[in-house]
């Protein structure tokens, strides 16, 4: 693992916990006190801060810094998480979000935006609340000079002292002074019992002291009380040391830094050259390298070396006693842990956060792994391939065995369902919640909201719903264009509002749920509703629909889903981006699914999306084209038909339209337009597939025969083979022929080059 | 003999950022998400020193070290504190638990070798 | 110095004398009070304050008692770590018959 790979792990982090953050702050915005939601917050900030820190992303860890310093603020209960105070942090939630995806691609941030938001938070901070509405009475007003006078935003320093610096070496190591007269040092340490408690060691201390010079030591042994009556963990010993160095007296302080609080110690500088007074106690040189020591001599000792080893010693019977503790450890720890959890309920700040905690642990019971995406990628396709097989194994089987009832066949059943369900299992894996994406519109929804000085509330119910990762990351974008949507041109202005009779605040509400099969995403506003007089005049102006063209309320809806079609009288900045709803819908049907809206004056409108559980298999229609087996999207088709001869009206040298139920719809030969055959099959002798293409518009796609419905699982023709214009994918069908999926959108739009323009016809149409 | 290292911290990125940072300096690493893990890996983790985090989930570094200063056969064992907190109070309360050292946030691989160096025998 | 005719016991210490040991390492000593001994530090390689504190006080009371306290082998952890933190341990090196 390189500092690269590191750094992408600390990006896929950076997402949880930004998600983490903003659905902490929702639960806080909704009334959520529980001090494990406030400690959550926190820690996600503060992870990131941490990590960025360690990467050197200074913008990120700067902002991180002062939002976190005012998360602390309510962590310690210095500052209510009101609604005024929730906004700040959302939006500072957002900035966060940004300044990682810009430390991650390269892309550049809004800097006044962050910059307005450090001074808003270092102001909370501060006690300054962003409306009068005080409910802190503690809160000391700051000086209105004092909180950010300074209008850049970068390095905050703040009374920690904290500074985001990378791979900061300003320890005293590294800041050492070059060189300073070595010069003689008395010092004095007398360690408390704390010391010893703590795992440290006075052995470890004299031992980093004595690398800094040439060190003279004295153990002070006064305080050593007779055998019988010590406490053998409490501190005796002190020391006087005399030590000469070049490298200052900030470097012997910094020895001791962890055991500052637990020592008693005294450093000065010895007066002149160093020679000690009469009284003082005999002091024993320490060689600056000890390794130069041999065991056999005690060097400046002056002992006996011809000491006697008194060998052949019965060997002592000492081994139980160093064993005892081992024992009874396993529940020791157990009990240790309550303790501990008990000892947190009790501590003031996290007081209830041992509670929480539990709860936590609960919910955190079910054990995840992370894999990887490509392996259950290839566990699918495997999965696919065995679907396969065994549907042509189950053919085959058929086909050898005329009756039917030998044992063999109802194995293959059995065999056909276990696979089913490994299938269903497998692709249970790729699931996932849509809450992300979910949780992605509520800022969206705060953005639009303050552009257009509207106030909405977004609600989300069903957030756990699970559907594919692909569908899911594909949901985002058109979900995002249909909720600036909604707050854009769906809900009024407040004061519209309160005319009306409503609450100023807009509701906007995002349902995900399961439906036969497929996921259902509702996206419903409680705003103004489709002004239908305004669509229909605007589709007649766009030569959309005829002038007196007699439509259902449904109908005049849902022509909003036209190319190009935009209702609001000036392109706004939010909506308007020349994307249309059009787009969205292309998207929703690129995905396999269908959308459709309903709307009722002055109440609002409900958008609501059907979409595949997953992309990898698919509901499909079997066709015959020239002898070729083909699979339409069931999604895609609206209705089939047997056209009659009468109903086929040609139009130029080769084109036809067909007309169903006095409108006429183009009529496209699949075989032809494929080039499957050189000239065009009559339709008569074949079936249209009514089918709804991406203008919104519809055609009628000719095929040869219908073989029937089954679900198919998708292979994709680029990863195998090439890809091939008209065709989005293939299959393997039961009996082992290869079947190519239709790109019904691709179809269609080839056909324009040799059919009437859209436009006209639909004029036609209508 | 390696020297083992038990860290604790709920931070993937930093967790990995140790791991390695300690194998590279030749220490052998054992690795918790949080206090209760780090209570519960103490007995197999046999560590010589041990780095946690202060802010994490279901059992925090300060309840931690609290824990393995109540361990019988682990209280002696050295205890860094690896945190962004740098405020006194932070520290205090860290020393209170029994910790016997700090590194500060963003660490470098030089000042984390070090202090464990300090600690350790 | 004049030992008592008593069996000279041995003390063999644990390679590692931290706080846990200290403990340990008291209540034996405790146990052999009265009795010459000495002391194997040669398994020694890492020794701490509180464990040397206890030595030394055990040195002092077997000296009161006038019996004999001696190191009979030492490691050169043992060595260094007590020179290190000014211990004096030549004294008590094993040197009587």
């Amino acid at each position: 693992m390189d500092m690269n790979e590191i750094k992408e792990i600390f990006f896929q982090e950076c997402e949880e916990q930004l998600a983490e953050l903003e659905s902490g702050l929702l639960r806080l915005n909704d009334g959520d006190r529980d001090p494990e939601t406030v400690n959550a917050v926190f820690r996600a900030v503060h992870s990131i801060k941490g990590g960025a820190g360690a990467f050197g992303l200074d913008d990120l860890v700067s902002f991180a810094h002062v939002f976190e310093t005012t998360l602390d603020c309510v962590r310690s209960n210095r500052l209510e998480p009101n609604q005024d105070v929730l906004k700040v942090m959302l939006k500072s939630a957002d900035v966060l979000a940004d300044l990682t995806n810009a430390a991650r691609d390269g892309g550049s941030v809004d800097e006044a935006r962050s910059r307005q938001l450090i001074k808003e938070l270092e102001a909370l901070a501060n006690g300054e609340l962003p409306q009068p509405a005080v409910s802190e009475p503690a809160a000391k007003p700051a000086p209105p000079a004092a909180p950010v006078a300074a209008p850049a935003p970068a390095p905050v320093v703040n009374e920690e002292g904290f500074q985001p610096v990378v791979f900061s070496f300003d320890d005293f190591e590294a800041s050492e002074p070059p060189a300073i007269e070595p010069s003689t040092f008395e010092i004095l340490f007398r360690p408390k019992s704390e010391l010893y408690a703590k795992g440290n060691d006075a052995t470890l201390l004299l031992r980093d002291l004595s690398r800094l010079g040439e060190m003279s030591i004295h153990c002070d042994m006064d305080e050593l009380p007779a055998l019988g009556s010590m406490n053998p963990e409490a501190a005796y010993f002190a020391w006087k040391i005399s030590l000469k160095t070049d490298k200052g007296e900030e470097a012997i302080r910094s020895v001791f830094e962890f055991a500052e609080w637990d020592c008693e110690l005294d450093v000065a500088l010895a007066g002149g050259d160093h020679t000690g007074t009469g009284e003082e106690p005999p002091m024993q040189p320490v060689p600056f390298d000890l390794s130069l020591l041999d065991d056999d001599v005690p060097a400046s000792s002056g002992a006996a070396e011809d000491e006697e080893q008194v060998v052949a010693q019965r060997e002592a019977r000492d081994d139980a006693v160093s064993a005892a503790a081992t024992a009874s450890n396993v529940l020791q720890m157990a009990q240790t842990a309550r303790a501990s959890a008990e000892s947190n309920r009790s501590a003031a700040p996290t007081s209830s956060a041992a509670q929480a905690a539990a709860q936590q642990a609960a919910s955190a019971a079910t054990p995840t792994i992370r894999v990887d995406l490509d392996r259950v990628d290839r566990l699918i396709n495997l999965v696919g391939e065995l679907v396969i097989n065994q549907a042509m194994l189950s053919q085959s089987v058929i086909e050898n065995d005329t009756n039917g009832t030998s044992s063999i066949n109802m194995g293959l059943e059995e065999l056909q369902q276990l696979t089913r369900e490994i299938q269903d299992s497998v692709m249970a894996i790729r699931a996932q919640p849509v809450k992300p994406v979910f949780q992605r519109m509520s800022r969206i929804v705060r953005e639009i909201a303050d552009m257009t000085g509207k106030s909405v509330r977004l609600v989300t119910e069903g957030e756990n719903t699970e559907v594919d990762k692909t569908v899911i990351d594909k949901l985002a974008e058109p979900l995002t264009h249909m909720i600036r949507n909604a707050v854009d041109h769906g809900l009024e202005t407040p004061e519209k509002r309160v005319a009306a009779g409503k609450n100023p605040e807009g509701t906007v509400r995002l349902t995900a749920k399961h439906r036969s099969g497929r996921i259902v995403i509702e996206l419903a506003d409680d705003g103004a509703g489709i002004n239908r007089e305004k669509v229909r005049q605007k589709a007649i102006d766009n030569d959309l629909i005829a002038a007196d063209a007699n439509l259902s309320d449904e109908e005049i809806d849902n022509l909003i889903f036209h190319a190009g079609f935009s209702t609001a009288d000036k392109i706004s900045d939010i909506s308007g981006r020349g994307v249309g709803m059009d787009v969205v819908k292309r998207s929703i049907q690129a995905l396999g699914g269908r959308i459709n809206i309903s709307s009722k004056p002055g109440q609002g409108s409900v958008f609501t999306m059907s979409l595949p559980l997953t992309l990898a298999v698919l509901d499909g229609m079997v066709v015959t084209v020239a002898n070729q087996t083909l699979v339409v999207p069931l999604t895609a088709i609206v209705e089939t038909l047997q056209p009659e001869a009468s109903a086929i009206h040609s139009f130029g040298a080769s084109q036809r339209l067909i007309s169903i139920r006095n409108s006429f719809c183009p009529l496209v030969d699949v075989g032809r337009i494929l080039n499957f055959r050189a000239i065009q099959a009559n339709p008569v002798d074949g079936v249209a597939l009514l089918v709804e293409s991406e203008g919104g518009g519809q055609r009628a796609l000719m095929v040869d025969a219908i073989q029937g419905q089954r679900q198919v699982v998708i292979k994709s023709l680029e990863a195998n083979y090439t890809h091939v214009p008209g065709i989005a994918a293939a299959t393997i069908l039961g009996d082992g022929r290869v079947a190519l999926i239709l790109d019904v959108d691709a179809i269609v739009a080839a056909s324009r080059g040799q059919t009437l323009k859209p436009e006209m016809s639909l004029a036609a149409a209508g | 003999m390696k020297k083992r290292v038990l860290t604790v911290d709920d931070s993937r990125t930093i967790r990995n950022m140790l791991l390695v940072t300690l194998n590279n300096a030749g220490f052998e690493t054992i690795q918790a998400e949080d206090g209760v893990e780090g209570l519960e890996v103490l007995e197999t983790a046999n560590p010589d020193v041990i780095v946690t985090d202060i802010n994490m989930p279901r059992l925090d570094g300060f309840g931690f070290i609290e824990g393995v200063r109540r361990n019988d056969r682990y209280r002696a064992v050295p205890i860094l504190v690896l945190t962004t907190e740098s405020d006194a109070e932070k520290k205090n309360r860290a020393r209170q638990a029994g910790a016997t050292g700090w590194i500060v946030k963003p660490f470098d691989p030089t000042k984390l070798i070090d202090a464990i160096e300090r600690v350790t025998a | 110095m004049a030992s008592k005719n008593t069996a000279k016991k041995s003390l063999k210490l644990a390679p590692v004398l931290d706080l846990n040991e200290a403990t340990a390492l008291h209540e034996r000593l405790l146990s052999l009070k009265g009795s010459p001994v000495a002391i194997d530090a040669s398994a020694v390689e890492r020794i701490g304050t509180l464990c040397a504190q206890v030595l030394m006080a055990g040195a002092r009371s077997w000296e009161e008692d006038r019996v004999s306290f001696t190191f009979a082998k030492v490691s050169d952890a043992f060595v260094k770590t007590t020179q290190l933190i000014g211990v004096d341990i030549a004294p008590l090196m094993a040197k009587e018959i």
